[in-house]
């Protein structure tokens, strides 16, 4: 059934806007004068980009996914087709002017305060027809209950109701046999995709991307390799988050990715070269390594992060999204390019690969980190939305313990800075650092 | 719990209910028999019981802090798994011999991490990987996970679980669940013989007491049931929709304001019950999966089938005849805050039930809000 002319604007006024702001963004980022701040464009370009794609398919009639980076977008870019992320806009655009108000106008749909935020926008923008409206979605029901509980919302709404949607079945474990279930699933949602949208999937189209994916796999692995020097080479402002956004969102398999980490990594090289840091600003240096278990705090990003290392001479040696095995595809036929594919989407990708399966993956994830990044602190930020994270508290704190380096869990939201406030957290912070003897 | 009912089974149901250990599990134990906990309902009891197990659900009753489990779960996890959790640490499920856990929440599939590094009185615990979607390639999935669980028991146990033992249990359940379901019947009545909170006590006990001797308990009380006089003194007919309600004392306060809580779709009621096992499959293992994947009603942490799961809320009203539907939801729950969301707009949209979302702690608190609102909502109902 064909949308309104209005329904289809009024859908697409909100992408518009965040894209706007990343023009900002991109703005800020040319005038920095910083090698963070030229790749930081690189990316925003790249982004932007994306962005367009997705309005042009909505202005123009084309067919276009509601996607995630956990259902191998290897496949759907190998089609042809633009996408975006029904959770988009609280990983990326969470500290736009706008973010705070949509919070409020969610809490005032019934949706309460304790609904993980990136949940809550999300059921806030379908609800308000503020999200594009694609052909067909590819939902994504782990690793945590709000995610099911979203797209079961979306089902229920009645602009999207006609939406086709198919969401790949996550098993709790991660043997052979769960990887075989799930490239099952992802079979499915290949022929899903071809039937809503009219596109084919052409196998030496996709070894392409997945070969190209590869050397962007392999790169950043090598990436991450150097951030284990001391001094890290990048702080903060470059890092697994950055990674993640251009070879899993939105340019995956793409010329344009593999340059950019080539260009990444030589940064990184260079700087070891000259012993120098991450300390972009004068007056400060490493002092406390520091490994960030989960995601940024997008939404008060740059009133947080900063202040950790200039004020602290803390440096975010590894977070949640630079952390993980980075395994390649092995293209030779089409039955390892879906097994690898699903390996990679169910096991390694970040958030889900720590959330989805047993508590395992936070403790070898720590063991790991800890001895790797020669990391001095380990902080557990506690987002309000990860409850299975929460109640692996207790069990991250005894690895610690068993580690010999110091655990912090604060209690936050990283969306909404209203939940704890920035300050609070900064006092959070500075008393654990001190106790610990390192400021 | 204070009861008009004049019934020795119903006595010794509510017994079982108000407590973690009962006399009939001690006995059980005693005489050698082993317990097998495990957690939501999408455990197939029947192949535990076809192990030769006592099958007992676990919770958190009796549960009056969470000062051990606190250094392992947080403040923003479901009270349920932390209570339940509190109690193993202080030792009430040291009787158990085996745990069976499962994905089912975020909350609660973290119990089985941290019960196997801090309970070392289980001798075996596992956690088993429920899907989220309801097609046939999940029953299949499903399927290789009982079957996976057998292995397991049987390795454990040094028995074989044979196709008939299960077959047994299946059918021994089966007739659990249609007894269960006579004693909803009363309940349709203008005048029920029992009231909402004595009914939940009864579903309780259903598991944590011997089977057969449950099976028993339930037949007598359906027999006291219809020499008993029922109670026609209400404001209105409700029914509960929501989670892990274990406690008939919540039911109760709702009830001295007047509601009657006739009916419900929750973890220990209908949704256990409301359906059998379809005992005509030749492969009782693919029975099983079947009817816990596919065909028992559902809960919100199923994927994909909300349309089914409001259409059994609106049978549930129809058929007991109920006046409003309070939505109970224990804080922190993604599940069903979302679900009582959904459920609300389609009360609303189609004119029909009067809704309420009650948020509640595991262990009753607030009891003077949770009056104040109910008294407030049967108002609303009343006009
Ligand atoms: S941020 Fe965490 S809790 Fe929130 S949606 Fe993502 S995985 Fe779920
Ligand atoms: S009430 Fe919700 S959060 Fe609590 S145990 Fe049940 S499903 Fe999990």
């Amino acid at each position: 059934m064909a949308l309104s002319r209005e329904i289809k604007e009024r859908s697409i006024r909100r992408y518009k806007e965040e894209r706007d702001w990343f023009k900002l963004n991109l703005e800020a980022a040319e005038l920095l004068g910083t090698e963070e701040g030229e790749l930081s464009a690189r990316l925003l370009r790249i982004l932007l980009e994306a962005k367009e794609r997705v309005v042009d398919a909505v202005e123009n009639d084309k067919p276009f996914i509601g996607g995630y980076f956990c259902n191998a977008p290897e496949i759907f870019t190998s089609m042809g087709l633009p996408w975006f992320m029904v959770m988009e806009t609280p990983f990326l655009a969470a500290s736009a002017p706008f973010i705070l108000e949509d919070i409020d106008g969610a809490e005032e749909m019934g949706l309460g305060s304790d609904l993980c935020t990136a949940i809550r926008l999300p059921i806030y923008y379908i609800e308000n027809n503020m999200m594009p409206i694609p052909t067909c979605c590819l939902g994504l029901i782990y690793p945590c209950d709000g995610a099911p509980m979203l797209h079961q919302v979306l089902m229920h709404n009645s602009n999207w109701k006609n939406v086709p949607l198919y969401s790949c079945d996550p098993p709790y474990t991660s043997d052979e046999r769960a990887i075989r279930y799930f490239a099952d699933e992802l079979r499915e949602m290949t022929r899903f995709i071809e039937r809503h949208t009219g596109a084919k999937l052409d196998m030496d189209r996709l070894v392409e991307v997945c070969e190209r994916s590869n050397r962007v796999y392999t790169i950043w692995q090598e990436y991450m390799e150097v951030r284990k020097n001391v001094p890290c080479p990048h702080g903060w402002e470059m890092g697994g988050a950055q990674c993640f956004a251009i070879s899993q969102c939105f340019d995956v398999g793409n010329p344009k990715s593999v340059a950019w980490f080539e260009q990444l990594i030589k940064v990184a090289e260079d700087r070891i070269r000259k012993g120098s840091g991450a300390q972009t600003k004068e007056g400060w240096r490493e002092k406390v390594r520091l490994f960030w278990f989960d995601i940024m705090p997008y939404g008060w990003i740059f009133e947080f992060m900063p202040w950790l290392e200039e004020e602290l001479g803390a440096v975010i040696v590894n977070d949640m999204f630079g952390n993980f095995p980075y395994s390649l595809i092995d293209t030779s036929s089409e039955e390892t390019i879906y097994y690898d594919l699903a390996k990679r989407n169910l096991v390694d990708a970040p958030m889900i690969r720590q959330a989805r399966g047993t508590a395992e993956n936070f403790s070898e994830d720590i063991r790991r980190i800890v001895r790797d990044y020669k990391v001095d602190v380990v902080i557990w930020p506690g987002h309000m939305g990860h409850k299975d994270g929460a109640a692996t508290v207790g069990i991250m704190h005894e690895t610690c313990r068993e580690l010999d380096v110091p655990f912090l869990h604060v209690g936050l939201d990283l969306f909404d800075k209203r939940y704890t406030s920035i300050d609070e957290v900064k006092d959070k912070v500075v008393t654990f650092l001190e106790g610990h003897g390192f400021v | 719990m204070e009861t008009r009912l004049q019934s020795n089974a119903f006595r010794q149901c509510a017994e079982a209910a108000g407590s973690i250990m009962n006399p009939h599990l001690e006995a059980w134990l005693a005489g050698g028999g082993k317990a097998a906990g495990y957690f939501c309902s999408t455990v197939p009891e029947e192949l535990l019981a076809a192990a030769g197990y006592l099958p007992f659900r676990m919770r958190g009753t009796g549960s009056d802090s969470t000062e051990l489990s606190d250094a392992f779960f947080s403040s923003i996890n479901c009270s349920f798994p932390r209570h339940v959790f509190n109690q193993a640490l202080r030792g009430a499920y040291d009787f158990l011999d085996a745990l069976i856990c499962i994905n089912s929440c975020d909350h609660v599939r973290r119990i089985y991490d941290n019960w196997i590094r801090n309970v070392q009185a289980t001798r075996f615990s596992t956690v088993m990987s429920l899907p989220r979607k309801v097609g046939e390639r999940q029953v299949a999935w499903y399927y290789d996970e009982i079957n996976l669980l057998r292995k397991q028991l049987e390795e454990h146990l040094g028995i074989e679980i044979t196709d008939d033992a299960i077959r047994r249990a299946i059918h021994l359940q089966n007739e659990i669940r249609g007894l269960q379901r006579r004693l909803y019947e009363f309940r349709k009545r203008e005048r029920p013989p029992i009231t909402g909170a004595e009914t939940l006590a009864v579903m309780v006990a259903g598991t944590c007491l011997p089977r057969e001797m449950y099976k028993e308990l339930l037949g007598e009380l359906l027999e006291d049931l219809e020499e008993a006089e029922g109670g026609g003194d209400y404001r209105a007919r409700i029914m509960i929709l929501g989670s892990e309600l274990d406690d008939p004392e919540f039911v109760r306060i709702i009830e001295e304001q007047g509601g009657l809580v006739v009916t419900d779709s929750t973890c220990y009621g209908t949704r256990l019950m409301w359906v059998p096992v379809d005992e005509s499959e030749e492969d009782p293992v693919r029975a099983l999966a079947r009817f816990y994947v596919q065909s028992r009603p559902a809960c919100p942490r199923m994927y994909g089938n909300q349309p089914e799961r409001i259409a059994f809320t609106r049978k549930m009203a129809e058929e007991f005849r109920v006046d409003g539907i309070i939505g109970e939801r224990l804080q922190f729950c993604d599940n069903w805050l979302v679900e009582h969301y959904m459920t609300k707009y389609d009360l609303r949209e189609h004119g029909e039930i009067p809704f309420l979302q009650l948020d509640r702690e595991y262990i009753l608190s607030g009891k003077g809000q949770i009056k104040t609102r109910v008294q407030a909502f049967l108002e609303t109902i009343e006009g």
